[in-house]
């Protein structure tokens, strides 16, 4: 094995929204709630376990994997694999949480990305500040009915 | 986002968020003995953020001291960077200082990336490190709520178990 490769330790991010769970859980699962925070792309699932899901851009789809877990407006656990991005293709897939649980007049959102398996280090700096942009947009969408426009490119 | 390093090194966590406001504004918000108890658990921060000069974050309802430093850099609106020695724990109090670093970065029109890092002396139980996390997300997210919205969250949490 080269030494580009190694297993990531688990991305988790965390933000607060003012908002209720099942909106949240709205935002997280709907197409026309993604595509304004999530680089565009809109989801698409039956949202049932053993379903599949996929995000859709305009090229075609850029994300797909397995419903794990669902459990509205609590949990959703999905495999993950970044089809659109040619040499992503072929990496195992990645494990995404998301756990969302009511904290006073606000909701605690936690996204846990967990990466079995070695990947190239060059995708791990990236996905963490992707995470960033897209729960940040998230959280102000919610709050404000505004997404953000953050110009800066998404991880290659 | 904690990242786990070598025995001997001292043990980082990496926390951004994008923000709809100015660099001017998130800098303000970060210094301002005003605004500082709506986003930060009711801690008023007091310093003339200078280079050399110490920071002081009380506790609510004069209840004393929260955390202590000195500023080592500073170049508004840009980058911060203080030492932060916590007082009110007295766990916290012996393991020394841990530094912080806001780093404000334009991201967009209108939109900045605010980029807090904190390394913190190497024998940091793990506990201290999730709890930081815990925290600094709230800290986070609350001030980003106040620059975009007006209003801060009221999130409650108690120290690290």
């Amino acid at each position: 094995m080269s030494d580009d490769y190694e297993i990531p330790p688990d991305v988790v991010y965390i933000t607060y929204i003012k908002t209720t769970p099942q909106r949240v859980w709205d935002a997280l699962t709907r197409g026309e709630e993604t595509q304004r925070y999530f680089f565009g792309f809109r989801i698409e699932s039956e949202w049932r376990v053993g379903a599949r899901w996929a995000f859709y851009g305009d090229e075609g789809v850029h994300d797909e994997g397995e419903v794990l877990e669902c459990d509205p407006p609590r949990r959703l656990k999905l495999s993950w694999i970044a089809v659109g991005i040619e040499d992503a293709r072929n990496l195992p897939p990645a494990f995404i949480t998301y756990d969302i649980e009511p904290a006073g007049e606000a909701v605690k959102l936690t996204m846990t990305e967990h990466q079995p398996k070695p990947i190239p280090r060059k995708y791990i700096e990236g996905g963490k500040q992707g995470w960033a942009m897209i729960l940040s947009s998230l959280k102000t969408l919610l709050e404000t009915g505004q997404a953000l426009d953050i110009s800066m490119e998404p991880p290659q | 986002m904690t990242t786990r390093s070598a025995n001997n090194e001292r043990p980082r966590a990496v926390h951004v968020a994008f923000i709809r406001a100015s660099a001017e504004q998130v800098w303000n918000a970060l210094t301002s003995e005003q605004l500082s108890p709506h986003y930060f658990f009711g801690r008023r921060l007091e310093s003339d953020w200078k280079k050399g000069s110490r920071w002081t974050a009380y506790l609510p309802d004069n209840a004393g001291v929260d955390t202590i430093g000195e500023v080592i850099e500073s170049d508004a609106p840009r980058r911060l960077e203080v030492t932060w020695h916590v007082q009110w724990l007295e766990e916290a109090r012996k393991l020394g200082p841990a530094l912080v670093t806001y780093e404000i970065e334009p991201a967009g029109e209108g939109i900045v990336k605010l980029r807090i890092t904190e390394e913190m002396s190497p024998e940091t139980p793990q506990k201290f490190r999730d709890g930081g996390r815990e925290g600094w997300a709230a800290i986070l997210s609350s001030l980003k709520s106040m620059l975009e919205t007006g209003q801060a969250l009221s999130i409650r949490m108690g120290p690290p178990k």
